[in-house]
């Protein structure tokens, strides 16, 4: 038998639809992918399956009942979705905030970074096949929405910023709670850290793949942990401060890898800052009276204007953009969601990964389809 | 401030195989084995939650007034006001919430300017039908109130900060109806739907045609700044001034 020449067969290219309903995307999106065999060449998100018209329903409400509505943008950082929002309609108001509000909101903040990082290893866990990490980070996970409950009343839904400060005082007993759960949580943290990084096959599986480089970063517009798992250096806690946290003392982690793995390292680090943030925050909220004010009273009216703020998310650079025209209720309210734009960047992560190698690689954008489709 | 994780850990890692993974594993399962169980059988005990927790919304019928606050206030408009009949058979205002649209925000217990309305922990809602969501004013009611469950409304204004004076408000408090006096037409409309009975109206001179001219007069203790009188004003001669 004569030996087959290669060059004579067209071998196929195949288009793969994963999504909507698929294990590994959480949440209602479809990613299409071109597989030749078992490597990808091409990658295409496709979003838009939540969308419920998030923007144009806020044009239709006052500006604070739109603060709940901003909880559900995202169910895992809803925290940080209505401080944001109050950060634009107080910069509009031209109002400075209490000191004690800014502790707060840091406060509330990291909790919520917190408790949406964890959801993320619980998913790359289950993505990956380890049910363990998935257990141990939710049960995790279950004391900081505790702290939630004790701050503000709800664990996911959280309502607690408000235009020109924050919903009610801390309880008595919530720095005491927190301090318990901060210095449990940071010993807990290694623990599952020996799930992850002491196997083997976890590390393997994160580890080469989805190379970012600086340039591509710049291009699509990826920020957030993903970008700082990638060289660049920046963080807009650190580099344009809102609430407290000019007066905080943090790091920012960095890593000059690109690869899954590292963009898992900084997360990890983020954790660990995140408490070293709280713990902070109280040392210098008990320098400030308990009867000092937290909350201002605002105007119900927003003067006419344009403006934007912009917020370090769990997930990335979160921003809105509001255009008042002096009545009761925004005229447009524009979101741009840190998902949005990193889901966008899956062609460039998946090129040349295998099949096996998505659902690790999607989960370091930590998708959040409230916040995407809006 | 260092790192406590990037610092220590990448550089430890000592690639892949090997015997570490599994003695780190085996470590780990030791370490594990016994501990207190966290799962609670849900239906038969109860995680605790606190007075402060915000389930659904409940009411003091002896403290409502029926301003009508809670309504404007909800972001679902699941409060609609409804004439109930109260203890002494008289007619009042009085919240009835869908709760099958509310979203448990707790702004009705937040702007209630007599703490009638309260958040409850109750978050067991589930119903056969959707009329039976609706929670008429006596339903609301929740055994063992607490103060806990009222949420205060403590703003400071800017203009006292600035001052010195450290008083928390609320707009209740401080916003009241101005009249435009050109535009009213003493139709004392606003006297009649004023549920704490803070505007009267007053005569203050008399017409070509020899009638009373009327102008609601404002008794600002009384008045929680509901906005009921600016709503149900036909010609928009009242407006509420805010104090910031």
């Amino acid at each position: 038998m004569s030996e087959l020449s290669r060059t004579g067969y067209q071998t196929d290219k195949m288009w793969v639809t994963m999504g909507p309903q698929h294990p590994f995307s959480h949440g209602l999106w479809t990613l299409r992918v071109k597989v030749d065999g078992e490597y990808i060449l091409d990658a295409e998100p496709e979003v838009g399956y939540l969308h419920r018209g998030w923007e144009k329903e806020c044009e239709n409400r006052t500006y604070a009942k739109i603060i709940p509505m901003a909880d559900r943008l995202c169910y895992s950082a809803s925290m940080t979705w209505s401080h944001l929002y109050c950060k634009v309609a107080e910069e509009a108001l031209d109002v400075e905030l209490p000191e004690r509000a800014q502790y707060l909101r840091v406060i509330a903040d990291e909790i919520c970074r917190i408790q949406s990082h964890l959801m993320w290893l619980a998913a790359l866990g289950t993505d990956l096949g380890s049910l363990t990490i998935f257990l141990w980070c939710l049960r995790e996970r279950e004391f900081f929405l505790d702290l939630n409950v004790r701050l503000c009343g709800q664990r996911l839904t959280t309502n607690y910023p408000r235009i020109g400060g924050v919903r009610n005082d801390m309880p008595y007993y919530f720095e005491r709670d927190c301090m318990r759960v901060v210095t449990r949580f940071e010993k807990a943290l290694w623990d599952i850290i020996n799930l992850t990084d002491e196997s083997t096959v976890f590390v393997n599986r994160l580890k080469g793949i989805s190379y970012l480089t600086r340039k591509q970063v710049a291009n699509l517009g990826i920020t957030g942990p993903a970008m700082r798992g990638c060289g660049v250096d920046y963080d807009i806690r650190r580099d344009d401060p809102y609430a407290a946290y000019d007066k905080l003392d943090f790091e920012v982690p960095v890593l000059k890898e690109g690869d899954a793995y590292a963009r898992y390292m900084v997360r990890i680090e983020e954790m660990f800052q995140s408490c070293e943030l709280i713990r902070q925050a109280f040392n210098a909220l008990q320098k400030i009276p308990k009867t000092s004010p937290y909350r201002l009273k605002v105007s119900r009216n927003i003067p006419e204007g344009t403006h934007m703020a912009r917020i370090e998310d769990p997930r990335g650079d979160a921003m809105m953009y509001l255009v008042s025209d002096g009545t009761g209720s925004p005229y447009r309210l524009k979101v741009r969601s840190p998902v949005f734009v990193n889901v966008s960047a899956s062609k460039a992560m998946l090129e040349g990964c295998r099949v096996a190698d998505i659902p690790a690689v999607m989960a370091m954008i930590d998708m959040c389809l409230g916040e995407t489709d809006r | 401030m260092a790192m406590k994780y990037l610092h220590k850990y990448p550089k430890k890692f000592r690639g892949t195989g090997g015997i570490r993974p599994m003695l780190q594993a085996l470590k780990t399962m030791v370490k594990t084995t016994v501990h207190r169980p966290v799962t609670i059988m849900y239906p038969y005990e109860k995680e605790w939650i606190p007075d402060n927790y915000r389930g659904r919304p409940g009411l003091r019928f002896d403290r409502c007034i029926g301003c009508g606050i809670c309504e404007r206030a909800c972001p679902t408009k699941c409060i609609t006001i409804v004439e109930v009949e109260d203890d002494d058979g008289k007619i009042v205002r009085r919240p009835q919430v869908y709760v099958g649209r509310c979203m448990m925000c707790g702004y009705c217990a937040e702007y209630c300017p007599v703490d009638a309305m309260t958040t409850t922990p109750d978050y067991e809602l589930a119903e056969f039908t959707r009329k039976d969501l609706i929670y008429d004013p006596r339903r609301l009611a929740f055994e063992g109130t607490t103060e806990m469950m009222e949420v205060h409304l403590e703003e400071h204004l800017q203009s006292n900060l600035d001052k010195g004076i450290e008083k928390p408000t609320a707009f209740f408090d401080t916003d009241r109806p101005v009249l435009d006096d050109n535009l009213c037409i003493g139709c004392s409309r606003c006297a009649k739907v004023c549920p704490t009975s803070a505007i009267e109206m007053v005569v203050v001179g008399q017409n070509a045609k020899g009638r009373d001219i009327k102008r609601p007069k404002l008794d600002s203790t009384k008045c929680v700044c509901c906005e009921r009188c600016v709503i149900e004003c036909p010609k928009d001669a009242l407006e509420i001034e805010e104090v910031l």
